[in-house]
């Protein structure tokens, strides 16, 4: 009795059969779609890491920490009247003080954690927002 | 079509010359339809699963090592991407795998089919095979896959590929056999 491997006459007589072969356009299509995936992942390599967005929101951070900074180094007193004369700010900025106050009083370890979390937070979103362009 | 070995082509895509890859696909389409069709048994299935496969094999292109030959890598991916989709589009087929083997069939003579019923024979003994040992028997005899090459493709050990590619020659033997002896019946 012969084995799968010694039986060159069944594999002569199966081989003597073309294989089914799908419709025609099958390999322009499937063309078709490479190209478009090519040119998805040129699109994703030419996008900056950090999208407009993100410098967006940093713009707005450093304008807030620079209105900060301005409203802190001057007087409330002499400053507030000449900005909003009509309103008493000083609540909002004694408020506005005691925030920063707590939030300069973290330990380091705390600071680092939330700095780190916020961090891996943006790396996720960034990586999944390319992810979703090249599935 | 330039008549290189794939790799030439491979590394061609990898630097960017993209269309490349229409000589691999043109190369492999059929037996990666056929694989999909077999498993996914319906043609517009099998024509986008064949399809997602070889994308993908595209879209990894770089992650292939050459280290095992490139038919074997794409066949893998072709027979995850089906096997993923059957279970996902939770497909229940019967069992196809209710032949009686005849050990007496094996003695049968090929040469007695007439070669211009082989492929109709071929083709009906080949959809009556369950679908894992119709991919072996496409990997080992048409695509002259070895069982080491086999077992990765399909995941199995090599000692059962061995064991079922036994089991579907027997098969085969025994399908066209019967099919010879209706045919000599309903002459007569």
């Amino acid at each position: 009795m012969k084995t799968f491997e010694e039986d060159k006459e069944l594999k002569q007589f199966l081989r003597s059969v073309k294989l089914e072969s799908p419709a025609d356009g099958f390999s322009a299509r499937v063309m078709n779609r490479v190209f478009e995936e090519k040119a998805a992942f040129e699109q994703v390599k030419q996008e900056p890491v950090l999208g407009r967005g993100f410098w967006i929101i940093l713009a707005l951070f450093a304008a807030l920490f620079a209105v900060m900074a301005l409203v802190s180094g001057t007087p409330v007193a002499e400053s507030a009247p000449s900005i909003l004369p009509e309103i008493n700010t000083d609540a909002v900025l004694t408020g506005y003080r005691s925030f920063f106050d707590k939030l300069g009083a973290l330990p380091a370890g705390i600071a680092g954690i939330f700095m780190a979390s916020s961090l891996l937070i943006l790396l996720e979103k960034l990586l999944s927002s390319r992810s979703h362009v090249l599935s | 079509m330039e008549n290189k070995d794939d790799n030439y082509y491979i590394e061609k895509v990898i630097n960017g010359q993209t269309s490349y890859f229409s000589y691999i696909v043109e190369k492999y389409q059929d037996i990666v339809f056929s694989i999909a069709l077999k498993v996914l048994r319906n043609r517009e299935d099998a024509e986008e699963m064949a399809q997602e496969s070889l994308v993908k094999a595209f879209k990894s292109l770089h992650t292939f090592q050459g280290k095992a030959k490139f038919s074997t890598w794409l066949y893998r991916i072709t027979y995850n991407t089906c096997i993923s989709e059957t279970r996902k589009k939770k497909y229940h087929y019967t069992s196809t795998d209710d032949i009686q083997i005849s050990e007496e069939a094996e003695d049968m003579n090929l040469d007695g089919i007439p070669e211009e019923n082989r492929e109709r024979y071929v083709k009906a003994a080949l959809a009556k095979l369950p679908e894992d040992e119709y991919t072996l028997v496409l990997l080992y005899y048409f695509e002259e896959q070895s069982v080491e090459e086999i077992s990765k493709v399909t995941g199995l050990t090599a000692s059962n590929v061995k064991v079922k590619l036994h089991r579907a020659r027997k098969k085969l033997y025994t399908i066209l056999n019967d099919m010879l002896q209706e045919d000599l019946y309903t002459i007569l």
